[in-house]
């Protein structure tokens, strides 16, 4: 293990002890503990320690309940965060269960047009699709992208990468042509978005998928075409390694 | 290090812990806050890393997490002189109770809690250097300490695959009987120890009651009880603490006293039994200990002595005990004891110089006798006649325990049983 990552687990975990000392004496300060609580169990995840993770999301996640008031964004947060481990642990089932009670927490508490669900839908969206339930996923993926395009306008990065997930779907029931729809829309997108915001990674990716589309419809020079400008973006990145997208707020699929 | 982390659970857990967790501390010199007292035995010993956690201001802090799901036992620790012994982070208290009912321990209230427990545990693990095991207290008749138990035994057996778990069970008595549905509770519970457990010291209160009021020569109360059981855990990892000839860690133990998986129940004997103050009047010579230590009456369950055999057994003396006076005596008791025909081997020894405060001498035997079929056998049968009439299971199955996962821990507890009788 790194040792920078040891260290910080050993101070989150001193924080998480004062915090339980600070709510033992006073049941007001439980809040405080749950987000000392989350903190540790972020660095467990990315430590690999998804057994003891799940620990700390699952206490946090009652322990939020045992206010007078439980915030409602922590309680999706937690939720939501708990749902990511499991996905990323590879249990599924338990990943769509948690992201589907956020939903419903969200619903409940008025929440359901922000940015917060539709990620939490594009991630669910991915799951189903993973479990081959091609419906469920699709509903999903559209909730997302409406949701998306609301906040962002048609033009965003976010938006580019939902149609891009559609593209990936819909390839993989054998749609070709709906496939080559949303990657060209997502291609339209990546292109024109402005320097700071475009990732050379997405684009390249986009590419690639759309090349994987052509050959699938027998369009071969244009699918060598767009393997070629996806090797010319690639080799342009000289050795850039793009950020891990897998981040808890945002799971975009870039597979094809 | 060789570090042990206790966890007591529910009432009578915890009430044990308050016995035990006051024994410790005079054992190693140490004052009711944690702090050295300067007197006792602090310089003899070399290993209070073993219990102890030292903290920057020279505080031993107890390496135990304390679980409750009602307040009053671990709220009258935290309000006597031990207030300030405990972490105050390693301590679980919710409400409501379990109400006497397995299935809400397990299921309905454990299901809440039990990941804070584990995070407290972890933590308290991730202290120490080289974790040997676990020691945990409850009882087996209660909700708490029996459902809520029996889900730590589970969480903590896949958490912690190679490390050994050690539980003190309390097993009801009809003597002195809280609930009617102890007998549910108990079966259930021994099915989690049977799987979870690498040996298990079968506290029957019926036996220790007898112990008591045979040795005390007045009414026994609960507190007899505990600080019997409190010696007896003591004296099992008296070797791991003190220095002696030969060490015995729980490790060792598990291997000598196991023959089969899965037969890991034993039982204990403590002498001299003393009423606490008086431990030091009768300076007692050893083959009187030794066989004190082994006499039947002075076991802490109710085994059916005439019906069984002995599969194996560990002695550990402590304090001013001859290993050659030791050695002699024992291999004339082992020749007396009932062993299995397959059993080729003796007692197994241990030896540490310090003995329990107050006493001079000590002895601990740990047995594995089949006649304890005996106390399962009057378990089931007390299972049987309730369930087969469905009275109330109708509680356990509110909470997410059917009928026929009740049924399934009672075929477990009489194959357990009868495995004992069959080994005979």
């Amino acid at each position: 293990m790194n040792s920078s990552i040891e260290s910080l687990i050993y101070s989150a975990s001193r924080s998480v002890e004062e915090a339980r000392r600070a709510a033992y004496r006073d049941p007001s300060r439980i809040g405080e503990l749950v987000e000392h609580i989350s903190v540790l169990a972020d660095l467990r995840q990315k430590e690999g320690d998804f057994r003891k993770a799940e620990s700390l999301y699952r206490e946090a996640l009652y322990r939020v309940q045992d206010v007078r008031k439980p915030d409602p964004e922590l309680t999706l947060g937690i939720h939501s965060l708990l749902a990511y481990l499991y996905d990323r642990w590879g249990r599924s089932e338990q990943a769509t269960e948690y992201y589907e009670k956020a939903l419903k927490i969200a619903t409940e508490r008025g929440m359901q047009n922000t940015d917060k669900v539709a990620t939490i839908k594009n991630n669910l969206a991915m799951i189903y699709k993973s479990m081959k339930d091609t419906e469920k996923a699709e509903r999903y993926y559209h909730e997302a992208l409406e949701e998306f395009q609301r906040l962002d306008g048609d033009n965003s990065s976010r938006v580019a990468s939902v149609f891009n997930n559609l593209g990936v779907l819909y390839y993989a029931n054998m749609d070709v042509e709906r496939a080559q729809e949303m990657h060209e829309r997502a291609l339209k997108i990546r292109r024109d978005l402005p320097d700071g915001d475009m990732d050379p990674a997405d684009l390249s990716q986009t590419f690639l998928n759309l090349g994987a589309v052509y050959k699938a419809t027998g369009d071969f020079r244009m699918a060598e075409e767009c393997v070629d400008r996806a090797k010319r973006i690639r080799s342009g990145m000289n050795g850039y390694v793009t950020r891990p997208r897998r981040a808890a707020s945002l799971l975009i699929d870039r597979t094809a | 290090m060789r570090e042990i982390l206790s966890i007591h659970v529910g009432q009578c857990g915890n009430q044990i812990a308050d016995r035990f967790w006051r024994l410790i501390l005079r054992e190693h010199g140490l004052g009711p806050d944690g702090m050295p007292t300067g007197k006792g035995m602090t310089s003899n010993n070399s290993s209070m890393e073993v219990f102890f956690n030292k903290v920057r201001d020279g505080k031993y802090v107890p390496r135990a997490v304390l679980v409750d799901l009602e307040p009053g036992v671990i709220a009258r620790i935290e309000g006597g002189d031990m207030s300030q012994l405990f972490d105050e982070s390693s301590i679980v208290r919710k409400i409501p109770g379990a109400a006497n009912n397995w299935a809400r321990g397990y299921h309905k209230e454990g299901e809440r809690v039990i990941d804070q427990i584990m995070n407290v545990i972890d933590a308290a693990v991730e202290k120490t250097k080289s974790l040997q095991g676990f020691l945990v207290t409850h009882s087996i008749g209660g909700g708490s300490g029996s459902g809520l138990g029996s889900l730590i035994l589970e969480r903590l057996r896949a958490a912690y695959p190679r490390k050994k778990i050690f539980t003190f069970s309390v097993a009801p008595s009809r003597l002195i009987s809280d609930s009617a549905v102890e007998p549910y509770n108990a079966i259930l519970t021994l099915q989690r120890i049977k799987d979870n457990a690498d040996a298990a010291v079968v506290l029957d209160n019926e036996a220790l009651f007898s112990i008591a009021r045979g040795k005390l020569n007045r009414n026994p109360n609960y507190m007899d009880l505990n600080h019997i059981v409190a010696l007896i855990m003591s004296s099992v990892t008296a070797s791991l603490r003190f220095p002696g000839k030969l060490n015995t860690d729980l490790g060792e133990f598990v291997t000598n006293l196991v023959p089969f998986p899965g037969n890991h129940f034993l039982t204990a004997s403590f002498a001299p039994m003393r009423a606490p103050g008086q431990e030091g009047q009768v300076r007692i010579n050893f083959p009187d200990l030794a066989r004190e230590t082994f006499d039947e009456a002075n076991f802490t369950a109710a085994i059916d002595w005439a019906n069984g055999v002995y599969l194996s057994a560990c002695a550990l003396f402590r304090g001013d005990v001859r290993a050659k006076e030791a050695e002699e005596n024992m291999a004339l008791i082992r020749k007396e004891l009932n062993f299995a025909s397959y059993v080729p081997t003796g007692i197994k020894l241990g030896y540490a110089e310090t003995a329990p405060e107050g006493f001079a001498s000590s002895g601990l035997a740990l047995v594995n006798h089949t006649g304890i079929s005996a106390v399962f056998e009057r378990l089931v049968t007390q299972f049987d006649i309730m369930f087969d009439n469905h009275a109330y299971t109708h509680w356990y199955e509110e909470s997410g325990v059917s009928r026929d996962m009740m049924a399934q821990a009672r075929e477990t507890v009489a194959q357990l049983a009868q495995s004992y009788r069959d080994a005979s």
